[in-house]
């Protein structure tokens, strides 16, 4: 597990304003709680922080005037285009403690249900466990070689590292191999152009058929 | 057929409105591995959005699924050529979907990102709208 260090400055102006000036400059709002102190307030280096992102650290170091604190990340709000940072969430940890955070799910290899004409449903992206704060894996890699056609991998089937442990229940479906829909005919209905929309009308709800009536004989 | 306008609806017309603010819900990709982002605000008919879908599903080859996060909720009314102003609004003659800068339009997974790019490209060339294209972002 990587860790990766941001730079930072303490923040005492909040609301809108000085938070907008701030992210002109460069810097990210960012809130630190937990462990029952009061929250502080801070800024961090966007560019730290996205890289920091981008090497799915969950754990960060924060350098706030020459001094390094361990944080857990816990949330990272985005831009209305999800391109930007705006805030962040940090929690405050001890190495010794065990944390829930979510880890991203990628799979090795192609299930063999995908040559016998199957598609691969991917319904979990994340996983949420529950770790060591210093034991939190980048990702949970996982072999989905021997799906078949109608066959689904569950969350209890899952070889998680020792001592992590997750809180979805062990009939969670990860992934599926499932029969792909229609047969060779639905191409050509796919690309059959679609019905004219003008002449046609939705049902109006609540109005009467007596309504409808002088409503057209009314356009007649 | 895709379904291109409500089945029940409340009021056959209603006003033009305006598209103000950014999206702050639906900007994210939730279904797929990928995504197609609007930057600009706008009406995407009923019509856009099948050809959308028809140009994604073709190039795909019926390989992976494309996600239509899209459905054309507003009439948008019409008067008739040459006919003289009054005499009422005119009838509906397209639906359209509303979009705000943000809002992710069609998703794709199961294929790799850079066949779900030139999907996605397809799709974006069909659109009356800036677009740009998105991965999912996996939570922190």
């Amino acid at each position: 597990m990587q860790i990766a260090t941001i730079q930072g400055e303490t923040r005492n102006a909040g609301g809108r304003h000085a938070n907008r000036r701030l992210r002109k400059q460069g810097l990210v709002p960012a809130v630190i709680y937990g462990h029952g102190q009061t929250p502080e307030t801070i800024a961090l280096s966007r560019h730290d922080l996205v890289l920091a992102i981008e090497h799915m650290s969950h754990v960060i170091n924060v350098a706030v005037d020459k001094q390094e604190t361990q944080y857990l990340l816990k949330d990272v709000q985005y831009d209305h285009l999800q391109h930007e940072p705006i805030h962040a969430d940090l929690m405050r940890v001890n190495p010794d403690e065990r944390v829930n955070v979510n880890v991203g799910i990628e799979f090795r290899g192609e299930p063999h249900g995908i040559h016998e004409g199957g598609e691969l449903i991917q319904v979990l992206t994340d996983l949420d466990i529950e770790c060591p704060l210093l034991n939190i894996p980048e990702v949970l890699r996982v072999e989905i070689d021997h799906l078949g056609v109608g066959q689904a991998l569950h969350v209890g089937d899952l070889e998680l590292p020792e001592g992590i442990s997750t809180r979805h229940g062990p009939d969670d479906v990860v992934a599926t191999v499932r029969a792909k829909r229609g047969g060779l005919g639905t191409v050509e209905e796919e690309a059959e152009p679609e019905a004219e929309v003008t002449g046609t009308e939705p049902e109006v709800i609540g109005r009467t058929a007596k309504e409808e009536e002088s409503k057209g004989a009314g356009e007649g | 057929m895709a379904a291109n306008m409500p089945k029940r609806v409340k009021w056959r017309k209603c006003q033009k409105g305006r598209i103000r603010g950014n999206a702050c819900r639906g900007n994210s990709v939730s279904f797929g591995e990928y995504g197609l982002q609007t930057v600009d605000p706008g009406r995407i008919t009923s019509r856009h959005i099948e050809a959308g879908r028809v140009a994604a599903t073709h190039f795909l080859h019926r390989e992976g699924r494309v996600y239509v996060r899209l459905f054309p909720h507003k009439p948008i009314s019409s008067k008739p050529l040459e006919t003289r102003m009054g005499k009422g609004k005119g009838e509906t003659a397209i639906w359209a979907a509303l979009v705000k800068p943000g809002t992710v339009m069609f998703e794709i997974g199961g294929v790799a990102e850079e066949v779900a790019k030139e999907a996605l490209l397809r799709i974006a060339h069909k659109m009356p709208v800036r677009t740009r294209f998105i991965a999912r972002r996996h939570a922190v």
